[in-house]
């Protein structure tokens, strides 16, 4: 009796062993890939920031923080940290509040008997399409001249707008091109999570007299909670990261009212030879990008523990 | 009430029906305009007339495929996304497999760390990348593209993997390993077949991803060489270019193969996606 159990043990055990020795070589292949080509490089970059080291000649010093000090010193640094934040929030909120809205009348099924699922590749269409085309493309919309927006305005009697001439308006364009390009993703995300809602909230609901609003408020919109969280992470990110978009229909103008951090960290390593500045710069936006996820995330969560 | 909410409904979708199209005329726009003259894009830009159509045909795309490498670079774009997208499924649904199946922590500590690396810009750590790539002598070659690729799109596949498997009943692994099949058996006769759904949303994700990628080709490879879409796109049409026939050409050439590839795996794409990524 003792032996057995023993040996049962010692079976699972074995077992048990043998699983972890898989897992680990299932593992291996990306935990290698990642760490030369994703960590490596992430923590030269952390290393080179402290440096001032040009990016061709062999010789490299540590300078500490100067580089970080010389950035804020850098022509229009806080213009381009504004543009940067302004542009990922308006990007954010407006893809959200879009696709929220779209997926909350893509579900329900209406008396005209739209075809839902065609619905949702249309609006889905513009995922498919690269940063270069959807620049390219709105670049060319945008004309003042002839652009097709500017001649559907005068169609409509209204004035023609001055799209990617003045600061304000210009970055107003490249936000609008950057929600068309992103809201079909959220959308799909959306239209699950309401799938997934048990109907029968809805009935209990209505039958304590709760209106449309209250059941919208108090159930839809907390049951949404995890897809919510996902979608709010993922444009935010999406938003901070962007580099040719902006770059295709502004290049960065006009002045630099739509440069964003990332055209800056490109142009200071690339262009201008100043990797030890470029790399502190890549430094600030990866902390910005963790710091704000980390921070979403530890808000977003909590609204889904409290449901 | 219930006629209250009838109207509410049908004004629901009217305006849906509205914002559709709107959303939908920049690519309705770019699609006929690409079979219009420059003139005939300013001036009429939502219509086509049959004359039209037969006086400017294919000229449009025949320009652009004479002017620009277009099947170099539609050929070199695809070995890069084609080979890194099978890479990062087999790597990822792996990792996947043994992270959502075999529970432990070092496992789970390596999840959450392939979790947070999904948010590092690529932009940052471009100049370093340049700098290995020289060292490993892929500097030049799609090779440096591709590895970097797989790399970089690792962490969400193998986060799309996780989630989708995590849903899948522990019964059918137990019953395989209890007949005697190893973990590797179990992954190829069981798991797999049951992953259509979530290796099709990776490959659009990832895919596409990899397709439209700027960065990654315009720094590791030089346009000589070894040409690829997306370049090609924005030094020919990027910022001086007024010929919008040509432009609007280019861009449904280098945006076919993607959309086709989209229309082929919809149903399974939309499957997979919200299995793993809703939950969160």
């Amino acid at each position: 009796m003792n032996n057995s159990s023993q040996s049962t043990k010692k079976k699972t055990s074995t077992f048990e062993r043998s699983r972890t020795i898989t897992g680990a070589l299932f593992i291996l292949p990306t935990f290698v890939f990642v760490c030369i080509f994703v960590l490596w490089p992430l923590f030269q970059v952390f290393r080179y920031s402290m440096t001032d080291w040009n990016g061709i000649s062999a010789d490299m010093n540590f300078v500490g923080f100067e580089n970080f000090k010389a950035l804020t010193k850098l022509d229009g640094f806080w213009t381009m940290c504004r543009a940067t934040v302004i542009y990922a929030i308006g990007v954010m909120a407006l893809t959200i509040i879009s696709a929220f809205l779209m997926a909350l009348v893509l579900d329900k099924k209406g008396p005209l008997r739209i075809n839902r699922g065609l619905m949702r590749s249309l609006w889905f269409f513009p995922c498919l399409l690269s940063g270069t085309v959807i620049g390219i493309l709105w670049r060319i919309m945008y004309n003042y001249q002839n652009g097709i927006i500017n001649t559907l305005l005068k169609g409509a009697g209204l004035p023609k707008v001055n799209w990617l001439e003045s600061p304000n308006i210009a970055m107003v364009a490249v936000i609008i091109a950057s929600v068309w390009a992103s809201t079909g993703m959220c959308i799909i995300i959306f239209m699950a999570g309401l799938q997934s809602i048990d109907g029968s909230l809805y009935e209990a609901a209505s039958i304590d007299g709760a209106t449309g609003n209250q059941q919208l408020w108090y159930i839809t919109v907390p049951m949404m909670a995890p897809s919510i969280t996902i979608n709010v992470l993922t444009t935010t990110i999406a938003a901070f990261k962007m580099y040719e978009l902006p770059l295709n229909i502004t290049n960065g103008g006009p002045g630099k009212a739509t440069t964003l951090i990332t055209k800056n960290i490109y142009d200071l390593g690339f262009m201008s030879v100043k990797t030890g500045m470029g790399s502190a710069l890549s430094v600030v936006l990866i902390l910005i990008i963790t710091l704000i996820s980390l921070i979403q995330l530890v808000y977003l969560r909590k609204r889904e523990d409290i449901y | 009430m219930r006629k209250a909410e009838k109207i509410r409904t049908v004004i629901g979708e009217i305006l849906l029906a509205i914002l559709t199209v709107i959303i939908f005329i920049p690519i309705y726009y770019f699609a006929i305009g690409a079979f219009k003259t420059r003139s005939d894009i300013v001036q009429h830009p939502l219509v086509i007339t049959i004359e039209g159509l037969k006086k400017v045909g294919f000229k449009n795309f025949a320009y652009v495929w004479g002017r620009t490498k277009v099947v170099e670079s539609l050929f070199n774009t695809a070995t890069i996304t084609f080979i890194s997208i099978i890479v990062v499924v087999i790597f990822a649904s792996l990792a996947g497999f043994a992270i959502a199946r075999v529970k432990r922590k070092a496992f789970e500590t390596f999840y959450a760390l392939l979790v947070a690396m999904m948010v590092i810009p690529f932009i940052g750590c471009l100049i370093p990348l340049v700098k290995q790539s020289v060292a490993i002598g892929t500097y030049g070659s799609i090779w440096a593209c591709i590895l970097i690729q797989i790399a970089w799109n690792l962490p969400f596949a193998t986060f799309l993997f996780v989630g989708f498997m995590g849903g899948i009943p522990k019964d059918l692994e137990e019953a395989a390993y209890i007949d005697g099949c190893s973990m590797l058996g179990t992954y190829f006769r069981i798991f797999l077949p049951l992953l259509t759904p979530v290796i099709s949303t990776c490959c659009i994700r990832c895919g596409v991803g990899i397709w439209n990628d700027f960065l990654v080709t315009s720094t590791m490879v030089n346009q000589v060489d070894a040409p690829t879409l997306m370049v090609s796109l924005y030094k020919f049409f990027g910022s001086r270019s007024t010929e919008y026939g040509y432009a609007f050409a280019g861009i449904i050439l280098s945006s076919i193969p993607m959309i086709t590839v989209f229309l082929l795996l919809q149903k399974n794409f939309i499957k997979g996606l919200t299995a793993g990524a809703v939950k969160g």
